[in-house]
């Protein structure tokens, strides 16, 4: 091994210890029996009881992920729609533009835009809740879904679609069959990053909760004033495991199916194993 | 394309699954259901059991949401698009929702029980006859300090903090009200002061204690203090109890010159749609019982004196938490002092915190 390539290895290791730890150390002390974060007292598991027996926390975190799946499931779909005709758009100036716009909404502030939607959904008369966190969820996810999907759509050659249809494909099959196939591996990526972002956004979510509806974000920050009890970490613990589970699963799964895939591929053009 | 429609499909199937179960749950817990009553206050501020009871006892279920400022609080509810029907502010908080309409009056025929609030805390400024709110807990600002560190300063008066041995040992929360007035009471100035000269004077005084405090900060005072970071703090009363909660070292006290005395009352918003279930509410909050476990549970005092004798002998009798009437007798309430002056507040307590940084 070179000296160089031992550095590198030694930065990553930082790196991910940098990353790591905190969690870590959260996970450690939700097995403290001693009720804080100062001192390890002894195991104890008492804390995730107490996440089981808590109905309103459960409640609260099972709003958050049914508004992360739906919301990003929603803004990805809009935003295959708006990456498709943003491609079409042929005048440079006005895509331009477009895309602006779309990126302007990416990098505005949170607080800035859970107000907004706050200012519109009292004036427009909405009740604060499920249907006002999930509005606002998918319009900011709606950028994040087009900005991944785009530039995909433009790495696309346009003989592809010119070779389909001299085959005689039409309109629907060309989008079904030629550029959905291609592009999907960038909408999965605006799927699981609107997740991502729905999953642990506070500050939108923050103005917009209401009538008994929280996620669990804004549920955590209420209860930091009287200092957070430590079925907050097991309860972090336990979603931190999850999300590892199903990366894991997900890397599995798409190993396969390329795997599989390649195997068709290569039956189809009757080339031996 | 198959496989991206296999995955949307699950992904519904499963959030509309999430759904059913939330449904499920909340049905289970009576959330959902015509006779509801919402109730926003302070995280971690009511023993759950207690909702359970009231549920029990009046067929009303309760929606229970949590909030962690008074401002917070405010804009949510100046918005409109919610119904609260219960709220939990403080003081100057409650002043603040009187002038701008936000309130109901409350129906003293309806909540019998307030007979059982001491009247000391009746009838304040912040105000008059109790004709909006009604008296939830209360507590002082003071001083936490550790005994091992500080060695003989007892904090007797708020001058102490000045004291040269506790260089770089002091810290202060991060409040204007909080900081102004301690540094006017330290030189016998009432902490509603509006006098420009007396305002500079406790400025300068307060630039004279910057070698002796390590930060300002927020919340996290709590935990500082605990872990003995500092000798001293100022802190809320609240804060005092869970800070020796964890280390049983520490001391609190009020000093002489006077403190502030602040009040968290229960409110009837504006919006509030179930007026009936709300006065139910006060009125069960002000058992004597209920009060009791409340204040054993989250640990601030109680205003209600048919309460105080059903606690413990070791929490009503610790007159740190629950000093007699000679002591809260010069303690003052925030008074409003208007949107001008707390600006001046605001700009004074920055000038000392830039010239601290």
């Amino acid at each position: 091994m070179t000296d160089k390539n031992r550095l590198g290895k030694v930065y990553l290791f930082i790196v991910f210890v940098v990353l790591y730890a905190p969690i870590f150390y959260l996970m450690y002390y939700s097995f403290n029996s001693g009720g804080n974060m100062h001192g390890f007292e002894g195991f104890t598991l008492e804390w995730y009881s107490e996440v089981f027996h808590d109905t309103r926390l459960i409640i609260i975190v099972i709003n958050t992920l049914v508004i992360a799946l739906l919301s990003s499931a929603i803004a990805t779909i809009i935003g295959i729609v708006g990456a498709l005709a943003i491609d079409r758009i042929r005048r440079k100036r006005v895509k331009n533009t477009i895309l602006s716009l779309n990126n302007v909404l990416i990098v505005s502030p949170d607080v800035i835009i859970g107000a907004s939607f706050l200012i519109l959904f009292t004036i427009a008369g909405i009740r604060l809740g499920f249907a006002s966190v999930l509005l606002s969820h998918i319009a900011f996810s709606v950028p994040i879904a087009v900005l991944m999907i785009l530039p995909r759509l433009q790495e696309m050659s346009p003989t592809l679609v010119d070779a389909a249809r001299d085959l005689g494909a039409s309109r629907r099959d060309v989008l079904m069959k030629v550029i959905l196939p291609f592009i999907s591996p960038a909408i999965l990526s605006g799927f699981f990053m609107a997740l991502t972002y729905s999953l642990d956004d506070f500050a939108v979510t923050f103005f917009v909760t209401g009538s008994g509806y929280s996620t669990l974000s804004v549920e955590i920050y209420s209860r930091a004033r009287a200092g957070v009890s430590l079925s907050i970490n097991a309860l972090s613990t336990l979603i931190f495991l999850l999300t590892v589970i199903l990366v894991v699963g997900y890397y599995l799964v798409s190993r396969s199916s390329m795997r599989n895939r390649k195997k068709e591929r290569a039956a189809e053009l009757g080339v031996p194993e | 394309m198959k496989h991206l429609v296999r995955i949307f499909a699950v992904v519904l199937i499963v959030a509309f699954g999430l759904m059913a179960l939330a449904a499920k749950l909340n049905s289970s817990q009576g959330y959902s259901g015509s006779n509801t009553l919402t109730i926003y206050n302070w995280g971690d501020y009511i023993d759950p059991d207690l909702i359970t009871r009231f549920e029990q006892e009046t067929g009303i279920t309760v929606i229970y949401q949590t909030f962690d400022s008074n401002e917070a609080m405010l804009t949510k509810i100046e918005q409109g698009g919610t119904t609260f029907d219960i709220a939990v502010p403080s003081d100057y908080a409650i002043d603040k929702m009187k002038e701008e309409n936000l309130l109901l009056p409350i129906d003293h025929s309806k909540v019998p029980n307030l007979s059982k609030i001491d009247p000391r805390f009746l009838n304040l400024d912040f105000d008059p006859d109790n004709q909006y709110s009604v008296p939830y807990f209360w507590g002082t600002v003071g001083i936490v300090y550790n005994p091992e560190l500080t060695k003989g300063i007892a904090f007797n008066s708020w001058n102490d903090l000045w004291n040269p041995e506790l260089r770089n040992n002091v810290l202060l929360t991060d409040g204007a009200r909080e900081i102004m007035g301690v540094s006017l009471n330290s030189l016998g100035y009432s902490l509603n002061d509006t006098n420009e000269d007396h305002l500079q004077e406790a400025l300068r005084k307060l630039e004279k204690l910057s070698p002796n405090v390590k930060a300002i900060v927020g919340d996290e005072i709590k935990m500082l203090l605990a872990n003995g970071e500092a000798a001293a703090g100022v802190v809320f009363s609240g804060d005092a109890a869970e800070i020796m909660d964890e280390n049983d070292t520490l001391d609190y006290v009020v000093p002489e010159e006077g403190s502030n005395l602040w009040f968290d009352n229960m409110v009837i918003p504006k919006t509030a749609k179930n007026l009936d279930g709300a006065h139910k509410f006060i009125n069960f909050m002000l058992e004597p019982d209920v009060a009791a476990q409340n204040a054993e549970y989250v640990g601030y005092a109680t205003p209600n004196q048919e309460a105080l004798k059903l606690l413990p002998e070791d929490i009503s009798g610790d007159t740190r938490f629950y000093p007699p009437s000679e002591v809260t007798s010069h303690l003052e309430v925030y008074k409003n002092l208007g949107k001008r002056m707390l600006g001046h507040y605001n700009e004074l307590f920055l000038e000392f915190k830039m010239h601290k940084g």
